[in-house]
């Protein structure tokens, strides 16, 4: 293991920002430092993207949703997981259509948290209970085509099950439950807008096998970013 | 239970029967009356040939009426749209065909021998009876005034042959006897109109009050249905409390004393038909095990299908096996799938927890992974 992930926690509750530093520094591995907090986004003024591999933002500031503003963090290049008290489908995945890596509602926060930060920072999916839900929920015409068993995996994940038990479950290894799941996400950062945050999470999910170019329905605009960033990965790897 | 007729439909019917019987009273004097008489004075007329010319243009302006006022009277799907009151022709169709009446009338009076002229003028009479056909429901004031200006062209033709006293008697006398039984006519249709409106309201009435008794009967057998539930389950073990025979220190008595308990509150949610009762049932489950401070998230995905209650209270009831076996912790989710819905539970129960039989389409699985039991209830609608 390299350094630790460096975070930056943009949070409008002290309490709530506090919370979350006691779960970055109870996890044994010491993996995530955390390296600045601020009230809103106008502190991350003083922080430049090569600051922190992640930024985790709280949705809701001074009683205002922030979504909109991730599209302009993505940009200019920060890695957002998202944590939120809001868990509405609709909210979740128009966070994750704006680029961020993840989405982590409060609930979810003390088991998923942290696991989140780590692989957003290595720009790999991770997909909490309520983003599978965002995704089984999901209506809307563009919707990406997921198999059976991506679905099957999701919705046993929703469920509550642990990913162990879901791999006993559907008879299959624990490893391709993972890869189940991540590949439905990638097909997600194939889809809607662009974001350069949502090439990284693509490129990062071919070069780890968990899908195939041909997979990917909007394989030009991946193309199109990989090309415009060779360097590609967490600063770890 | 059948659906009721809408108000509309049934006195469009009546309406349409007295369309019918006045489209047959004005062909029937058209044919008879006016023809008989025709026929029987046809050497009085200047021109028998004018005189058969007009009782034809006037035999097709009683073709064109019925087809107007039968056409425009509302029958079967159409008519479920419109209105209460059957439907009218428009007024320029309608005083067209009147017109033509009056005019082919007035031309037959014009040529008629000036003596003989009220005896001899068959016209008369059918151009004032077509005025019923085609004005019958519209204002009544309008037949009014197509009867006074066939009036007024009669007695005019009459004051250009030369008005005598005893043509004036005759006119009068004539003139009170057709236009009295035309007026009578359309009267008597109105007031018919009036009471088939209230017939059909009378019987849609009826028909509503026979099935707000079909419904009352279905509620009181699904209120007595709970009631013989209850007294199978609860009923033995409240009276096992009040006689001592069941400790409340035991564990077993207090796991039943929660599974009635649930049971009760989903009893009492099963009657509110709100919107996604399954939830709202689930919720009412979750209660008494929330009491116990266990702590239950409910969770949905997907727009989910409404379920009949034989399903939802096997999948409530193993909600409640479950429930009342969690330690600490349950999530329940209810996720739409293919056809169907699935309800899944997961909860630190410690072992495996016997669950109550499926049926009522609804297939139960369950797996057990380190004192966590998984259990899915899927309800298939096809």
């Amino acid at each position: 293991m390299g350094r630790p992930v460096t975070v930056f926690i943009v949070e409008d509750h002290p309490v709530v920002t506090e919370g979350v530093a006691s779960w970055i520094h109870s996890d044994p591995g010491q993996r995530v430092r955390l390296v600045q907090t601020a009230r809103d986004l106008s502190g991350l003024r003083d922080v430049p993207p090569e600051a922190a591999d992640v930024v985790i933002l709280d949705l809701e500031l001074s009683g205002e949703l922030v979504t909109d503003q991730i599209p302009g963090l993505v940009s200019a290049g920060y890695r957002v997981v998202a944590f939120s008290g809001h868990s509405d489908p609709v909210i979740v995945m128009e966070t994750l259509d704006h680029g961020a890596h993840a989405y982590v509602s409060k609930e979810e926060g003390r088991e998923h948290l942290v696991e989140a930060v780590l692989a957003a920072a290595a720009d790999r999916p991770y997909v909490t209970r309520s983003q599978a839900r965002a995704i089984l929920d999901d209506q809307r015409p563009a919707r990406p085509a997921l198999s059976e068993q991506e679905r099957q995996a999701l919705l046993l994940w929703f469920q509550g099950m642990s990913k162990a038990s879901v791999a006993r479950r559907m008879a299959i290894s624990e490893n391709t439950v993972r890869q189940y799941i991540s590949r439905a996400r990638a097909k997600y950062a194939a889809t809607g807008r662009t974001a350069p945050s949502k090439d990284a999470l693509l490129a990062r999910a071919i070069e780890d096998g968990v899908i195939k170019p041909a997979e990917i329905m909007q394989y030009e605009s991946f193309a199109r970013a990989a090309a415009a960033r060779p360097s590609l990965g967490a600063p770890d790897s | 239970m059948t659906a009721v007729q809408p108000t509309a439909v049934l006195s469009g019917r009546y309406q349409r029967a007295f369309t019918i019987a006045v489209v047959f009273l004005v062909a029937g004097w058209h044919l008879g009356g006016a023809g008989g008489q025709l026929l029987h004075d046809q050497t009085a007329y200047a021109s028998f040939a004018f005189q058969v010319a007009m009782w034809l243009v006037m035999a097709l302006a009683v073709a064109a009426g019925a087809i107007l006022v039968l056409r425009d009277t509302p029958r079967g799907e159409a008519a479920r749209s419109q209105a209460t009151r059957g439907k009218t022709p428009s007024w320029p169709a309608a005083w067209a065909v009147a017109l033509v009446a009056l005019a082919a009338s007035t031309a037959s009076a014009a040529a008629s021998p000036a003596s003989h002229m009220l005896a001899e003028n068959w016209a008369w009479g059918s151009a004032g009876w077509i005025g019923v056909l085609v004005l019958l429901r519209r204002r009544f004031s309008e037949l009014a005034w197509f009867l006074a200006a066939e009036a007024v062209a009669t007695l005019s033709v009459q004051a250009w042959d030369g008005l005598h006293r005893t043509n004036l008697a005759g006119f009068l006398a004539l003139f009170a006897w057709s236009t009295g039984a035309q007026v009578a006519v359309a009267a008597g249709v109105r007031a018919l109109d009036l009471a088939a409106d209230q017939a059909a309201a009378a019987a849609r009435r009826e028909n509503a009050a026979r099935q707000r008794a079909a419904i009352a009967e279905v509620i009181r057998a699904a209120r007595h249905s709970r009631w013989l539930a209850l007294q199978e389950t609860a009923v033995p073990l409240v009276a096992e409390l009040a006689a001592g025979t069941a400790d409340p220190g035991d564990i077993g008595v207090r796991i039943r004393c929660a599974v009635q308990a649930a049971r009760l509150r989903r009893l009492l949610a099963e009657g509110d038909e709100v919107h996604g009762s399954l939830v709202h049932e689930l919720h009412a489950s979750a209660d008494v095990a929330e009491r116990r401070g266990v702590v239950v998230e409910i969770e949905t995905a997907g727009s989910l299908p409404p379920v009949p209650a034989a399903a939802r209270r096997v999948i409530t009831d193993a909600a409640i096996a479950i429930l009342t076996a969690a330690h600490s912790r349950t999530r329940i989710t209810l996720a739409a799938v293919t056809a169907g819905i699935a309800v899944s539970f997961v909860a630190d129960t410690g072992a495996a927890v016997r669950l109550p039989a499926a049926g009522e389409g609804v297939v139960i699985e369950q797996q057990q992974d380190d004192g966590t039991l998984w259990a899915e209830a899927r309800w298939d609608g096809r």
